[in-house]
């Protein structure tokens, strides 16, 4: 069994440390970087969606004031190295190969032509008004069935077709024995809108190239400092240490701020051409535009399913849309097929997918990026229950896996440890539901229509051993002189409050208050590489500082013991302080600690006196979270506005660090999931204009849309001896949209709707009961 | 690009800014006052993060060129924080009431909420839900935001006033 610790911090909803700079507006942000001779960049943006480059007349923009530079896509590629970027770079995604701005052809609306620097950015954005373009329009390719179709024009001629990955099939099971044993099967094309992160910082970069040294300093808004580093260093053909990428506080990513971007090579370039620091921050509208779309997927699924309710198999055949440039829309189905039997009992599945290029923006991470398999199976669920005349209560009673069970997904991964079953039984034990059923009747007697829907899912958070490598996480901790414990972490916080959790647990772990440690990050020169996503900070940051802070106490116990003449077993750190065990006056504070060491002689020579730890955690035992969603919806079929009546969270994230934050980051990806559903789109017309780049136009939901969220966690089942913190980022959004779909489609039961789409937005509600005709 | 000479009171200083006029307040405000705690998160006037107090109104200053605010008064986040460091009720609240997270929205939020209590100080739920409808952030889902002025609008009672 663990050691028990005295945890005075670790569970408690300590206020943030972030919070004071933030709230009285000293966060230093991107955009608050600032160097000596800094000078700025615009970009020009192609207006049509494909089209060959015919010229680049830089003339006029270059004669305008205050203009430094202005670089088109032959220019750049000169004074870089080929390769990709962003995420591709992680994934080493490359072929086909493509330039940073267009040398031949342009492939979406917003796709990078040419680049200015001027002495400010209103100058810059003047100049590149004045950049004299001209383009041989190509017909767009704007869904996946035209690049599927062999007619269609190449949006890279390298790759021979418009299909970036597969089509590869993989079956698990004995999926032929199983359908030939089902009594029907149940067949449905479900699909999920494009649409975006949006974090209300866009991105943007500063970058500072040294002429004299040839080292390049990097601020930007990202994910992870090293990755910024590792890119930046083989875009630009300079050694990785000399590169140092750096971040303080980041406006918020959702998974879209991974690595040095086409943008921020393109400033670096500059940067080391003029030998200026390059300031370049991207404006709302290049945002919504080219900054990376997300989740654009349709999946033909088939159910093996019983008269009874049991589901057999599955077999899905997904479509991806990764649109213009590679980037995740290449591999995430191959997350979507190890995850879409869930937490359920599935024996067999057949699994194709394939991923297509198309000229729109590039298919990036956003929140629980594999989303799509809880959406497509927890819609499939409510759609069987519906075709047998059952509650969808009662499929997912019967086909949910339970703990002890110890099953694993037909997919290959070990279910050990799943709450699923326990947070649908809680769900219905705070719901009385046949008294809502009562509710729903007599409304819909009086003309209105409520709803009621439940999903469930899991997330590898970060998923148990058996399931592969976790990826290991390092940290770095020290004793400063006033006995401050400094943590280097690998992570780079962007709203998920690791300079607090992991203050938490280190202080508890160490001994001392929570204000003496802090929290280092964002700085490549110091900092381990990493990076903060896929819900793995809590599991892997946390255990992290658990074991780490332990190594380094155990450090200083070991030198105290000689300092104190004490028995080392008779001491403890406690407030700061080391305490001999019955002898209350001879603590030492940390700060004596260090101090005692500098003194020579003090120590026997063979004492360790270096109050350093380095450490790795490999994420021990691992686990899930999860956890079942629910939904009442009120549609109002005159204006086919939804309104969220209630909603309720169970959940399970192992241990809780922070209870504030942990049901803070549910209820943002709650909020997210609600958007997507009920608001947001990013929206194309069918020549390739993109039709959502204001906040008038894509919309974020406000403070009157979402409602109140009830948040209940489950009894944490521990699994491994020593961490059970588990992540909780991505949950709450990849379980929303299928709740509300779910309570959406039950409240429109009286029409015969079925819900094979994610985005509702009240003219599409008002087409499914057939109030309007379908666009 | 003509520029000119305006003078404005920041944070309660008199200040003398050469702006042109198509300079925006906000650009103003983070690059000639170093202000940076106004935050552009739109420029089109949606998003609420560069929400200022122009003689006492919110508003948004991605919407307002420098030069309409020339002869007033303007606050921004950096003026209503006091000067020892500590917090005001509002933002004491937002910060035990878990109301950000990334925080890039939040000086925004801030002003507009100082705003809208000193209008009415005793707002209903919906009517706090309405007036922060102007703001937006993407990481919290609201619920800590809302709960912070309601708190807030608790403490700033006059009887409850230490």
């Amino acid at each position: 069994m663990a050691q028990v610790m005295a945890q005075r911090f670790t569970g408690t909803p300590v206020k943030r440390a972030e919070d004071p700079r933030i709230l009285t507006g000293r966060g230093r942000y991107v955009d608050d970087v600032t160097f000596p001779g800094m000078v700025h960049a615009a970009f020009v943006r192609s207006p049509l969606a494909h089209a060959r480059v015919v010229s680049v007349d830089t003339s006029a923009a270059k004669a305008a004031p205050g203009v430094l530079a202005v670089y088109t896509g032959p220019e750049m590629e000169a004074l870089i190295e080929p390769g990709p970027y962003g995420m591709a770079a992680m994934m080493n995604i490359w072929p086909p190969a493509h330039s940073l701005l267009a040398t031949d052809k342009v492939r979406l609306v917003g796709d990078l032509v040419a680049l200015v620097v001027a002495e400010t950015r209103y100058l810059a954005e003047d100049a590149a008004e004045l950049v004299e373009v001209e383009y041989d329009p190509l017909p767009a390719v704007m869904t996946a069935a035209q690049a599927l179709d062999p007619e269609s024009p190449l949006i890279f001629e390298d790759l021979g077709s418009n299909v970036l990955a597969g089509p590869k099939v993989t079956t698990y099971g004995d999926v032929d024995r199983v359908f030939a044993r089902a009594d029907r099967v149940v067949r449905a094309t479900i699909s999920q809108h494009r649409h975006q992160n949006v974090p209300m910082e866009t991105r943007g970069a500063v970058v500072d190239y040294r002429k004299d040294s040839g080292e390049v300093e990097i601020w930007s808004a990202n994910q992870g400092v090293a990755l910024v580093a590792t890119v930046l260093s083989a875009r630009l053909g300079i050694p990785r240490e000399k590169v140092r990428a750096r971040a303080a506080d980041v406006g918020g990513s959702f998974g879209l701020k991974i690595g040095a971007q086409r943008e921020e090579v393109a400033i670096a370039a500059a940067s080391r051409d003029l030998g200026r620091p390059v300031k370049w921050i991207e404006d709302r509208h290049e945002h919504l535009m080219a900054a990376g779309h997300a989740r654009e997927e349709t999946l033909e699924v088939e159910a093996a399913v019983t008269n009874d309710g049991d589901i057999l198999g599955l077999k899905v055949g997904i479509v991806v849309d990764a649109g213009a440039y590679p980037g995740l829309g290449g591999m995430v189905t191959n997350i979507i097929e190890g995850m879409v039997p869930g937490p359920y009992k599935i024996d067999a599945l057949s699994f194709s997918s394939t991923s297509v290029v198309t000229n729109k923006a590039t298919y990036v991470a956003y929140r629980g990026p594999w989303a799509a398999e809880t959406f497509v199976r927890e819609r499939l669920v409510d759609l069987v229950a519906r075709e047998l005349g059952k509650d969808p209560l009662e499929i997912r009673r019967r086909n949910l896996a339970r703990r002890e069970d110890n099953r694993q997904m037909v997919t290959g991964r070990s279910l050990a440890g799943i709450t699923a079953y326990e947070s649908l039984e809680e769900v219905l034990g705070r719901i009385d539901l046949p008294a809502f059923r009562a509710r729903q009747e007599t409304a819909r007697n009086e003309g209105r229509y409520l709803g009621f829907g439940v999903a469930t899912y899991i997330e590898p958070a970060p998923g148990t051993r058996a399931n592969g490598p976790l990826g290991a996480e390092q940290m770095r901790m020290e004793l400063a002189e006033d006995g401050t414990v400094l943590v280097y972490t690998a992570q780079m916080p962007h709203g998920q409050s690791h300079e607090t959790t992991l203050a938490q647990v280190v202080a508890d772990n160490m001994g001392v208050p929570f204000e003496g440690v802090r929290i280092l990050y964002g700085d490549s020169a110091v900092s381990p590489p990493g990076l903060t996503g896929g819900s793995r900070s809590a599991t892997m940051a946390g255990g992290a500082a658990l074991t780490t802070a332990r190594l380094l106490r155990d450090k200083v116990l070991d030198v105290a013991a000689h300092l104190l003449e004490a028995s080392r077993d008779d001491l403890r750190i406690e407030n700061g302080s080391v305490l001999v065990a019955g002898v209350p006056a001879r603590a030492m504070t940390l700060a004596e600690v260090v101090g005692a060491l500098r003194q020579p002689g003090r120590l026997p020579e063979d004492v360790d006196t270096e109050l350093k730890v380095e450490n790795v955690y490999d994420g021990g035992t691992g686990g899930w979270s999860g956890g079942t969603h629910c939904a009442i919806v009120e549609v109002d079929l005159e204006t086919g506005l939804v309104r969220i009546e209630r909603y309720l969270v169970v959940e399970d994230c192992g241990e809780v660090i922070n209870p504030a934050i942990v049901d803070g980051q549910i209820r943002g990806g709650v909020a997210q999931g609600i958007g997507a559903v009920l608001l947001e789109r990013s929206a194309y017309d069918a020549e390739g204009n993109y039709l959502s780049s204001t906040f008038m136009d894509y919309l974020l939901p406000t403070s009157m849309e979402i409602p109140s969220i009830e948040v209940v966690h489950l009894e944490p089942v521990p699994l491994d001896p020593v961490v059970n913190f588990r992540g909780v980022g991505e949950g709450g959004m990849i379980c929303t949209p299928a709740a509300v779909c779910n309570a959406i489609e039950d409240a429109l039961a009286p029409f015969g709707v079925r819900v094979l789409e994610q985005h509702l937005p009240p003219a599409r509600i008002l087409e499914l009961v057939g109030v309007i005709e379908p666009e | 690009m003509a520029e000119r000479t305006i003078e404005l009171t920041v944070n309660g200083e008199a200040r003398t800014v050469v702006v042109e006029d198509r300079t925006t307040l906000a650009d103003a405000l983070r690059e000639q006052c170093h202000l940076t705690g106004t935050h552009l998160g739109c420029e089109h006037g949606v998003c609420g993060a560069c929400t200022v107090l122009l003689d006492g109104e919110a508003v948004r200053s991605c919407l307002l060129f420098a030069v309409q605010a020339a002869g007033s008064e303007v606050t921004t986040i950096e003026g209503l924080s006091p000067a020892d460091g500590s917090l005001t009720t509002v933002q004491e609240a937002f910060r035990e009431c878990h109301g950000l997270q990334c925080g890039f929205c939040t000086p925004g939020f801030v002003v507009s909420v100082t705003a809208f209590l000193a209008e009415n100080p005793t707002p209903t739920d919906e009517e706090i839900r309405e007036a922060l409808s102007g703001n937006l952030c993407r990481c919290t889902g609201y619920q800590g935001i809302i709960k912070a002025v309601r708190l807030a609008a608790e403490r700033l009672q006059p009887a409850n006033a230490t």
